[in-house]
């Protein structure tokens, strides 16, 4: 017979030797210890990331994040972040890995780690087919948009520095970035070449087209810094999926286009 | 505790905080500026007018007070170019900011117009005033007098109110916010700091608006 006061010790007792872990760096065996994984995805980026008609989160990130769990032999716990939410997820400690078109760069790196890239896809200007735009000087004098803290939002801002006239509006999210261009708010647009998916989908989206690339993007899974360990198992499982096939099978699945080189670094 | 509080790259940005703080006081007070004379004709509307106009009001009133800030925002900014109504973000947080505010301020005067005895109407009718004269002079005075703290409250909830219209793009303090918190990731920091810049504005503004009430309202009591 156990007491209420038994398992409330048991409860204290399990809670002390839990303590030292938690402050030290975390390995693949702690996340297999703790008996789920925490991985934070984007529910808003079809095809990466969105819910199905069951209110489920599917996409090549969701699926790619459930091989994960599967090959740690752990379930998986979803978090849904935004874009700008990324790195404070993993620096506050809410998930253990971010998979969600989690663009590598070095001002990020200075943050947080990142695997080799298990992906990759440009960031691209995206704009009415009648409007002639070849170049960042053609923006002079228009509204353009971008979603706050994405890759496009970044390259942007500097071309706006460097090229006075330039409208710029940064939207928390994608699809009020899209609903902003699709409601004629903005004359153009940053997004991944999904964006164009994204607005080819809807009532009018016939009429855009990407007019120039913003900068080539390759996705990297980000998790804390100081985890060797887990880092290490990371690129390992990523170097797998590659070689077999799994990768260019999810590109297939979710974006009907190869994988494509992956460079690793 | 691991993390180490760094306030340096937050305040260095200290031109654009000051920008933001400077929208969103803007953007409270034209908001206020227009919103607060139609608020008062249409308590009025609502209390002494023709029963189809006071219906229509009271129907306004229950549509913006039973829906979200986010979604009328949205509906100003995202919808309205269906109907080829384009306005720039601020002007779409303005009006979608007055159309918030004069729902409730309707309902805040209106509480105002009612608390006045009827026999100081029914005095002014048997002096020949005309209504509007009762209005002006015996009615809207005092009404205002009685609902002065609400609408001074109801003018701070729209301050606070007003970091929703970061969400189209209007780039107000808490815009500026996520804007420094994507490139420094000093989220504490950040925050830490705008929460302290709305708290001294909040309070600034209780403080300026109670000693208006002070003088303004020193005729009785």
């Amino acid at each position: 017979m156990t007491s209420p006061r038994r398992s409330l010790l048991a409860l204290g007792a399990a809670l002390l030797l839990a303590l030292p872990v938690a402050a030290q760096a975390q390995a693949p065996e702690d996340i297999v210890k703790a008996g789920k994984v925490v991985i934070a995805i984007d529910t808003t980026v079809p095809p990466y990331g969105s819910l199905d008609t069951s209110m489920q989160p599917t996409g090549m990130d969701v699926e790619l994040a459930q091989l994960v769990g599967k090959s740690l032999g752990v379930p998986v716990e979803f978090v849904t972040v935004t874009s700008p939410g990324r790195i404070p997820a993993l620096l506050t400690k809410r998930v253990d890995l971010v998979i969600s078109i989690f663009s590598i760069t070095a001002e990020r790196a200075l943050q947080v780690d990142f695997s080799n890239p298990y992906g990759g896809q440009s960031t691209v200007l995206l704009a009415p087919k009648g409007r002639k735009i070849a170049g960042p000087k053609d923006l002079v004098g228009l509204k353009v948009g971008a979603t706050r803290g994405a890759i496009e939002d970044i390259v942007l801002t500097e071309i706006v520095k460097n090229n006075p006239g330039i409208t710029y509006l940064r939207f928390d999210d994608g699809p009020s970035c899209a609903q902003a261009m699709l409601s004629g708010q903005i004359d153009a647009m940053g997004g991944g070449d999904y964006g164009e998916i994204y607005l080819r989908k809807s009532a009018s989206g016939d009429e855009f087209e990407q007019k120039f690339v913003l900068r080539p993007n390759y996705f990297g899974i980000g998790m804390r810094k100081g985890n060797p360990s887990l880092l290490h198992w990371v690129n390992t499982l990523l170097f797998t999926l590659k070689n077999d096939g799994t990768l260019d099978r999810l590109s297939m699945k979710y974006r009907n286009k190869p994988i494509g080189d992956l460079p690793p670094f | 505790m691991e993390y180490q509080f760094d306030f340096g790259p937050v305040l260095a940005r200290w031109p654009e905080l000051v920008q933001g703080t400077l929208l969103t006081i803007w953007l409270t007070l034209a908001a206020t500026a227009i919103g607060l004379p139609i608020a008062a004709v249409l308590a009025a509307t609502r209390t002494y007018g023709p029963k189809p106009l006071r219906w229509l009001v009271g129907a306004y009133v229950e549509l913006i007070r039973n829906t979200p800030f986010l979604i009328q925002l949205y509906f100003v900014f995202f919808a309205m170019p269906g109907l080829g109504i384009r306005l720039t973000a601020n002007q779409a947080a303005i009006l979608a900011m007055v159309v918030n505010l004069v729902a409730y301020a309707v309902e805040i005067v209106r509480a105002g117009l009612e608390a006045i005895p009827r026999g100081q109407i029914e005095a002014g009718r048997a002096l020949g005033m005309r209504p509007i004269r009762i209005l002006r002079h015996i009615v809207l005075g005092q009404a205002l007098r009685i609902v002065y703290p609400s609408l001074a409250s109801q003018f701070v909830l729209q301050l606070l109110g007003s970091s929703l219209v970061s969400a189209i793009a209007a780039e107000e303090l808490t815009a500026v916010a996520n804007n420094i918190m994507i490139v420094t990731f000093r989220n504490f920091e950040v925050f830490g700091v705008v929460t302290g810049i709305y708290l001294v504005l909040s309070l600034a503004f209780r403080g300026l608006l109670g000693g208006v009430h002070q003088r303004a309202f020193r005729w009785e009591g």
